[in-house]
């Protein structure tokens, strides 16, 4: 009989914070003194392969201005009001009446003052986005999200682990990004199973646990 | 002590403990008077207005406290919004809740607002080959407005100063007389504003507004394609401005006769008055518009960076701002000043993704789709003219945008003599100066193929 699982696992929430930086050091600051109001651009693109970290810095800064008492919002394939912080996740995949929709957006949004983030995955002379939009996305402050190397991969399956509440060996975590796909999505996906699995069967986080899980998922 | 001291005064002070930017973005725009003991200060948005209140009151006061005998009574106000604040107890300050923040940021355009970027001005446009006939244009009908050119119709690719050019003859008209009603609105919001009209059945209320304008500026006018109520709506509205002098100015990506899904009295009408065009920036147009960017900012940088930056960053004037403020960035956050190595080291990213060469192949393809004709047609010997101009255009584009010799290229099209691509690049450099379709079609072919 498999032992079933109270729904009460910690809510994962991305912030600032936990996001493990590694080469983004400056787009970090960068969106820091924004939010804080310390730096006038007001306009940012991200932009950069997938799972490498642009819906969690858009989703964390929105949620940084929402603790602060601002209005904010982010939608992932779709455009927002207008707000103090406004962040539209995979631009690329928006429509002709929707990129209409986020033209209109970034006006406002500039005249109004308020901070605009918008991700995709191709730099902004790359995109295959009306002219007037694709211009505007490269006319505030453009930083590519540098993915991780191993190491910090590593850092961030860790820290994953320990805010789940527990902790994960480092073998575990090496079998990990030799054997799974290592895009972070991924692996948090692949480290989220494990731990239920844990959970279930009350035995620690190993490498044949974590060999079983992954069959399961593959 | 005079009123002008305590605002000097409170400027001087966070001059100097603002960085430069911040100074400019936030106390800079800040509009002050003051009537016994309340100051009034008049700030442009909801945003600038809550950090005001939470970041810089508390300074005003104290220096307000220096020049008054009691302590002032501070009020924010926002376009119509009248926010107080007793000072100098900021504890009890007045904090905008979330919500009165969002409405005042989805608040419409009051109509009386003439909605002109006071920074956009004739003086702060820079001026080159590519732009002179439009400026002086624009400036004649800044001088007279509805006397010379009606309508004003600029037209131009994307990010190449359009709106700067039409809001600077907004800020002109304004400067010569201060009580001409004059109104800038993109044209997705002339859209809206219709649509609104309608639903709200105040349609007489926004034409009466329309045709008393003295100055019209509208922007994009391609968005008003296939809306066939707007620009039927626009086309009264167009005519009972040109009958009574007033001037209307239009900008638009391509030139009138090429917009596709506008109504063709319209498009007519557009051409009426005078019809300019901008062209994409030329490298010393491009460095010229960084060190005035860069002036602005307060930023120091060399001759020698801004080139740098202009020659890889080509498309439009956006991307070479957005390149400039990613190094100013770069630069601000390493705590080094701007030189060629930092600035290459902070648009690698960029460059990287932008070093994409440009194919001979890409060229004669993209130029053949443009004129509807085949690749092998350009490779042929057919020497009509519907094959031999798009052939020519796509050599010159080779010889432009690729490293590859003359004869390397004459050997890409049909094995032809380098000399005949040498007579190709020489004819669409001529035509370019007494052509303009054929120099819109080659602008338009070089910055879809740059992108």
């Amino acid at each position: 009989m498999t032992q079933l699982l109270l729904n009460i696992a910690p809510e994962w929430v991305p912030t600032l914070e936990n996001f493990v930086v590694g080469r983004n050091v400056e787009l970090l600051s960068a969106l820091r003194h924004a939010l804080a109001g310390s730096s006038s651009e007001r306009c940012f693109y991200l932009w950069g392969e997938t799972g490498c970290g642009k819906s969690h810095l858009l989703q964390a800064a929105v949620g940084q201005a929402r603790v602060a008492g601002q209005s904010a919002i982010c939608l992932c394939r779709a455009v927002p009001q207008a707000a103090q912080v406004v962040a539209v996740d995979d631009v690329e995949s928006l429509g002709e009446a929707a990129q209409v929709e986020l033209f209109a957006l970034y006006n406002q949004q500039r005249e109004n003052g308020g901070i605009l983030l918008v991700s995709g995955t191709q730099a902004p002379a790359h995109l295959q986005l009306r002219d007037d939009l694709r211009t505007r996305l490269g006319w505030g402050l453009v930083y590519q999200v540098h993915a991780l190397n191993d190491t910090e991969k590593a850092r961030a399956l860790a820290q994953h682990a320990q805010a789940r509440g527990f902790s994960l060996p480092q073998e575990v975590s090496h079998y990990l990004l030799r054997h799974g796909r290592r895009d972070l999505p991924s692996l948090l996906a692949v480290l989220d199973a494990l731990d239920e699995q844990c959970l279930r069967l009350k035995r620690s986080p190993t490498v044949p646990l974590l060999k079983e899980v992954m069959e399961k998922t593959l | 002590m005079s009123d002008n001291k305590l605002w000097e005064s409170c400027l001087h002070f966070f001059e100097n403990s603002l960085p430069p930017q911040q100074f400019n973005s936030w106390i800079k725009p800040l509009i002050f008077e003051i009537k016994e003991n309340r100051i009034t200060l008049t700030v442009p948005n909801s945003f600038t207005l809550k950090l005001v209140q939470e970041r810089f009151l508390p300074e005003i006061s104290k220096q307000a406290e220096l020049f008054l005998s009691s302590p002032p009574t501070i009020d924010l106000r926002l376009g119509s919004k009248n926010l107080s604040v007793k000072n100098p107890d900021i504890k009890n300050s007045v904090i905008p809740s979330t919500e009165a923040i969002t409405n005042a940021i989805n608040q419409k355009p009051v109509k009386n607002q003439n909605k002109l970027n006071k920074l956009l001005t004739f003086d702060t446009f820079v001026l080159g080959k590519a732009n002179q006939l439009a400026h002086a244009a624009a400036l004649q009908v800044a001088e007279s407005p509805g006397a010379s050119y009606n309508p004003l119709f600029i037209y131009g690719g994307v990010g190449l100063g359009k709106t700067h050019l039409i809001q600077a003859i907004g800020n002109h008209v304004k400067k010569l007389d201060p009580q001409a009603k004059i109104f800038y609105v993109h044209a997705t919001n002339y859209v809206s504003d219709v649509v609104r009209a309608f639903q709200t059945k105040k349609f007489d209320e926004f034409k009466q507004f329309y045709n008393s304008l003295d100055l019209l500026l509208i922007d994009d006018i391609q968005f008003i394609a296939d809306k066939p109520g707007t620009q039927q709506e626009f086309f009264y509205t167009l005519n009972t401005l040109i009958d009574g002098h007033k001037q209307i100015v239009i900008t638009c990506d391509t030139f009138p006769k090429e917009i596709s899904g506008m109504e063709p009295r319209l498009t007519s009408r557009f051409s009426w008055g005078l019809t300019v065009a901008i062209e994409p920036p030329n490298l010393e147009m491009r460095v010229a518009i960084l060190l005035q960017k860069a002036a602005r900012t307060k930023t120091q940088i060399d001759e020698s960076v801004a080139f740098f930056i202009a020659k890889h960053v080509r498309s439009n004037i956006r991307e070479l701002e957005g390149a400039l403020i990613r190094v100013e960035a770069y630069s601000k956050f390493h705590n080094q000043p701007i030189s060629i190595e930092l600035a290459k080291e902070s648009l690698k990213d960029l460059l990287a993704s932008q070093n994409k060469q440009v194919s001979i192949e890409n060229i004669q393809k993209t130029v053949a789709d443009y004129y509807r004709i085949k690749v092998v047609d350009l490779l042929s010997k057919k020497r009509t003219r519907a094959i031999a101009r798009p052939r020519q255009i796509a050599m010159y584009l080779a010889r432009e945008l690729t490293q590859l010799s003359l004869p390397e290229i004459g050997g890409a099209f049909g094995d032809r003599d380098h000399t005949t691509v040498l007579h190709a690049c020489k004819t669409i450099e001529n035509l370019r100066n007494v052509d303009a379709l054929i120099n819109s079609d080659f602008n338009l072919l070089n910055q879809t193929l740059r992108n």
